[in-house]
């Protein structure tokens, strides 16, 4: 996309979080749900991801879920609009219909070899999920009954295990590693922003409430605190978008490897920061109203979603095979 | 910030200079060091090398001996020569751009020329005895008279004053202003009566620092950089070039360690303890994360954005990444701690630097709260 193009999407995303970000769970109902993911619907993003080459590069739609994720929104923009897309862009399928999102393992993994039970991620306005087999078959599954999450605000469902499945095609090996290194990037950056966006929320407090007759944000320790959260939320920032572009750029080898240091730094430091955030905002943040708790979970779930850092860790030591 | 798309890549010219630069790689082989040869006085030649092949002060301009090309194409060469394991550039760059930014005309056509190919080794004179990340502590004073000065006082932290002709020495020549107005910038010869150098051997049993004694020491009002009260502005560019680990070269020095952790975790595979590998992969993220950031800021400069406060952040990544790869490395050869004197555990040493040198962390804290997210002041 052209930067301006780019832009004038960007901020359709953006104005999503005005009109239908929530600010506590008790917001969230099935049909200011529906009317969120309808205006997502209405800005017609899903083609975005859908042709070949794509509209927009990896790196605009990490943008587009970094943006995404800075405030708690019930709408499928990652599922719906970003990732299963992509899947049938990779497969070169033109014909399907209807509007899919991603089947992953109950713990919210990459399917292994095992067939294990699966969930529908991110199901908000989706009518199947699509699954990746460790072979690199694409079926299509149906989506069950809601599925209990500790993210109160994304829509989870179950996949019932005797259901009809329909393989859409298969995935080169390649594209599986596209596929993952995408994945992996897309989700990350939405971390990254939830954290920023934190971050930046808490900064704004300690300008305004007083104690002891000050801003604690005059504190140092408050400072300190605050500036650790800010070099976090940079280091992620930069990473997520590098590993987005190498995937624009780069061979699918070193893309997958980028995007799993990406999701690996992010797991504990989008979680850092968010706590971080939460101190300076004390006792208000321990609160069933308070919209702390809404970015808590969707980190705490985040740094186990795809991929955990203890899982990624030592795979990332070994030495690398492309260089 | 940026919220738009950025080029991580290198652009072309840049590309196409280190092919040119690893060309000349291979015609210039790197010198040995001799046996008993001080490390400086080894890198002096290393320095001149590099000059001879036009690769010290790429971002200097051409009438000041240099090419005339950017801070990106300096920090390129950095890369290749950490990607070779040969010594870094020489560094100057910081005390160039000082002078670019201050100096007369005149003090830019007699010092950066020479400076740039080696003929003059300089050091710098910022920090004192009581006078460290506060830099505006200073007492060093310079005494005006009729068309000099006499400077007495004390400086400390003066890397390889012993091997350097010259110093760009800080001191005060107001005793009633602030800081950031009473502090000028001098051009002193070392071998003036009254300078006395002396070594200080660091934790690793370097000497690369030493204390400056300055007593009565005549300075010439032409050897003054810039007007007086301009020190202070001075050092805070210096300084924020002497922070960034984009312009130092310290990121190829860590991908060279990074790899022998990984060549070590492999051939060691099964024997090396879950938590150890958990470490290694650690030192490998930090450092991917510091090299995607340093992408990001070239892109960023390139972007057109100038450098500001956010070296800050960029100088306390560079230290977590410095300080946890150390450590791990120690881990992962324990065999470096049986002894003392070997080249890693000097390293890592040095590696508990970071946290103080171009400022400590606790500064750079201050600097991200105050500067970038406004935050405000005490009272």
């Amino acid at each position: 996309m052209e930067r301006e193009e780019f832009v004038l999407v960007r901020d359709t995303v953006r104005s999503l979080a005005p009109r239908y970000g929530v600010t506590s769970p008790d917001e969230v109902k099935p049909a200011t749900r529906a009317a969120a993911q309808q205006a997502l619907d209405d800005m017609g993003l899903r083609d975005l991801r859908r042709s070949s080459p794509p509209a927009a590069t990896a790196q605009e739609c990490a943008l587009l879920a970094e943006e995404h994720g800075r405030h708690p929104l019930t709408t499928s923009l990652l599922g719906t609009v970003l990732l299963a897309p992509e899947l049938l862009r990779l497969l070169g399928d033109d014909t399907s219909r209807g509007t899919p999102t991603v089947a992953l393992t109950r713990e919210l993994r990459f399917p292994g070899p095992e067939s294990a039970d699966l969930a529908a991620w991110d199901c908000e306005g989706a009518d199947s999920a699509l699954c990746v087999t460790t072979d690199g078959t694409v079926t299509r599954v149906e989506l069950g009954p809601a599925a209990p999450s500790t993210d109160l605000v994304r829509s989870v469902r179950a996949v019932s295990p005797g259901a009809p499945v329909e393989t859409v095609g298969r995935l080169t090996a390649p594209d599986q590693l596209r596929w993952q290194a995408y994945a992996l990037v897309v989700v990350t950056a939405e971390l990254v922003g939830a954290a920023g966006s934190f971050v930046e929320q808490a900064v704004e407090y300690a300008r305004v409430r007083r104690q002891y007759g000050q801003a604690i944000g005059s504190f140092q320790a408050v400072q300190h605190l605050l500036a650790d959260a800010t070099v976090l939320v940079e280091a992620g920032t930069s990473v997520t978008r590098c590993a987005a572009w190498c995937l624009d750029n780069e061979p699918p080898e070193r893309a997958l490897t980028a995007a799993r240091v990406a999701k690996a730094e992010v797991n504990s430091s989008a979680l850092e920061a968010v706590y971080a955030g939460m101190q300076v905002f004390g006792g208000i943040a321990q609160t069933w109203e308070h919209i702390a708790h809404l970015y808590l979970r969707k980190v705490r779930l985040g740094a186990t979603l795809l991929a955990t850092t203890d899982e990624l860790l030592p795979a990332l030591a070994a030495p690398e095979v492309t260089r | 910030m940026t919220d738009t798309p950025l080029d991580f890549g290198d652009p072309a010219d840049l590309d196409r200079l280190r092919h040119e630069f690893r060309a000349w790689l291979d015609r210039h082989p790197l010198p040995e060091r001799e046996s008993g040869e001080p490390v400086p006085v080894f890198l002096h030649r290393w320095h001149r090398l590099l000059h001879s092949g036009g690769w010290v002060g790429l971002d200097v301009p051409e009438r000041y001996g240099g090419r005339g090309l950017t801070a990106l194409h300096q920090v390129a060469i950095s890369d290749e020569l950490g990607a070779c394991r040969a010594p870094g550039v020489p560094r100057i760059g910081y005390l160039a751009h000082a002078l670019l930014e201050f100096g007369s005309e005149e003090q830019r056509l007699r010092f950066l020329p020479r400076m740039l190919a080696g003929d003059e080794v300089w050091c710098q004179g910022f920090s004192e005895p009581g006078a460290g990340s506060d830099l505006a502590g200073m007492t060093t004073f310079a005494e005006r008279h009729d068309g000099h000065y006499t400077v007495r006082g004390q400086k400390l932290w003066t890397s390889y004053a012993q091997y350097s002709g010259l110093c760009l020495l800080l001191a005060r020549t107001d005793r009633s202003a602030p800081a950031h107005k009473s502090i000028s910038a001098f051009v002193l010869p070392l071998d003036r009566p009254g300078v006395t150098v002396r070594p200080l051997r660091a934790a690793n049993g370097d000497d690369e620092f030493c204390e400056l004694f300055l007593d009565d020491v005549r300075v010439e009002e032409s050897e003054r950089v810039g007007a007086e009260g301009v020190g202070w502005a001075l050092a805070m560019t210096t300084v924020s070039y002497e922070r960034n680990a984009l312009d130092t070269g310290h990121i190829s020095k860590y991908g060279l360690l990074v790899e022998r952790l990984r060549r070590h975790a492999s051939e060691h595979e099964g024997t090396l303890p879950d938590g150890l590998l958990s470490r290694i992969g650690r030192c490998v993220v930090d450092y991917e994360v510091l090299v995607a950031h340093a992408r990001r800021r070239t892109a960023e400069r390139l972007a057109g954005q100038v450098a500001g406060p956010e070296s800050s952040v960029d100088k306390l990544l560079m230290t977590r990444t410095e300080q946890r790869l150390y450590d791990t490395a120690l881990e992962v050869f324990p065999a470096e701690l049986a002894q003392d004197g070997g080249e890693l555990f000097g390293d890592y040493l040095y590696s508990r630097a970071a946290s103080v040198y171009g400022g400590t962390s606790q500064i750079q804290r201050n600097i991200i709260a105050k500067r970038i997210l406004h935050l405000p002041s005490n009272g």
